[in-house]
């Protein structure tokens, strides 16, 4: 009976040890911060196969713009990994006027991101005129 | 017979050897999905100028206080590198975006390249500073003291490293630099670098 009650004692202890509160501000990923109940040596390769299976990636969590003082729209993405690898892929944004016309220009090119496994990311960019309303944002794949 | 037999021959080899010709295509430089070289590219000038002008763009170093242009002169872009980059082809597409921006007036009196400056308008002077002048309607000739000096000058370097990854591999790392500077002051208004790395099979030549 004492020992039923001291594996329940060391179970709770253990469980509780890894749903403790991680400041979310920092990211530490799998193998660097410590093995805990639910991520350990064994339990990680499926984990990781799961996430693959799953297609787990990116997310974009929201975009904001505002206007500098100079009178140009500003853009921040900002997204999470969801995969255990990092993922490069490239983006290109484009900049619309007030009528909703694209705005020509060399900064609207395939530009290459990465965002680290597990990690939030951001993506940032200036519009190139202050004519510059709202935005769109196209991704692909690295071509190999 | 042996003649029928050669020319089948001749015949087959010709069609095997245009079958063999990779076909010429053209690139699709919107969406363009090819994969990347050692050298630079257009894609890689493309990055660089594009970050390059969103950050100088966003540092507000080219909003003139009161109002007003900056009148903005290219200096020297120098190339340290192993390839033939005209260097112009990068500046041309930074120049074109700064005066898109609204923010500066590009001059074509001085320059350190060779896109950037346009000879003729010391041709024309020449012209009305010599006898052939007095051939032209007077009026339509520049005045003295017209020129506007530049405010601001770009200038940089682009820079090639090669390393020895591992005994199959190269790795090639671009550096593009530029730097804005006040012609009154000389002080430095801004500065940004874009690193451009490649990997790849140290038999690819990079120059």
């Amino acid at each position: 009976m004492r020992l039923m009650l001291s594996i329940l004692l060391l179970g709770v202890a253990v469980g509780l040890w890894g749903c403790q509160q991680e400041d979310k501000r920092i990211n530490m990923v799998a193998d660097v911060k410590s093995d805990n109940a639910v991520v350990n040596i064994v339990t990680k390769p499926v984990i990781y196969a799961f996430s693959w299976v799953i297609g787990e990636g990116l997310d974009i969590d929201r975009a904001v713009t505002y206007v500098n003082k100079d009178g140009f729209m500003e853009l921040e993405v900002q997204g999470h990994n969801r995969a255990f690898n990092p993922i490069r892929f490239e983006y290109k944004v484009e900049w619309l006027d007030k009528s909703g016309i694209t705005i020509d220009s060399a900064t609207s090119k395939w530009l290459t991101w990465s965002a680290a496994a597990k990690a939030p990311f951001v993506i940032k960019a200036v519009a190139p005129r202050t004519t510059a309303v709202d935005f769109r944002m196209n991704t692909r794949k690295i071509p190999n | 017979m042996i003649k029928k037999l050669l020319a089948i021959v001749l015949f087959a080899s010709t069609v095997t050897f245009v079958g063999c010709t990779a076909p010429t295509e053209n690139i699709d430089t919107i969406n363009d999905q090819g994969k990347p070289v050692m050298q630079l590219d257009y894609r890689d000038f493309d990055r660089a100028a594009s970050q390059m002008v969103q950050s100088l763009i966003k540092s507000g170093s080219l909003k003139k206080e009161g109002g007003g242009k900056y009148v903005v002169a290219t200096g020297r872009i120098v190339n340290d590198t192993m390839q033939r980059i005209d260097t112009d082809q990068l500046m041309a597409k930074v120049e074109k975006e700064l005066m898109g921006s609204g923010l500066v007036t590009m001059t074509s009196t001085v320059g350190g390249g060779t896109a950037g400056r346009d000879s003729m308008m010391y041709d024309v002077r020449d012209i009305r500073d010599s006898e052939k002048g007095s051939e032209f309607k007077q009026d339509t000739l520049q005045a003295k003291g017209q020129l506007i000096a530049p405010e601001l000058s770009v200038s940089g370097k682009i820079i090639q490293r090669n390393i020895r990854y591992d005994n199959n591999k190269q790795q090639v790392e671009y550096y593009f630099q530029l730097q804005l500077t006040s012609m009154a002051t000389g002080l430095r208004a801004w500065q940004d670098e874009t690193i451009i790395g490649k990997r790849g099979d140290k038999k690819s030549v990079p120059w």
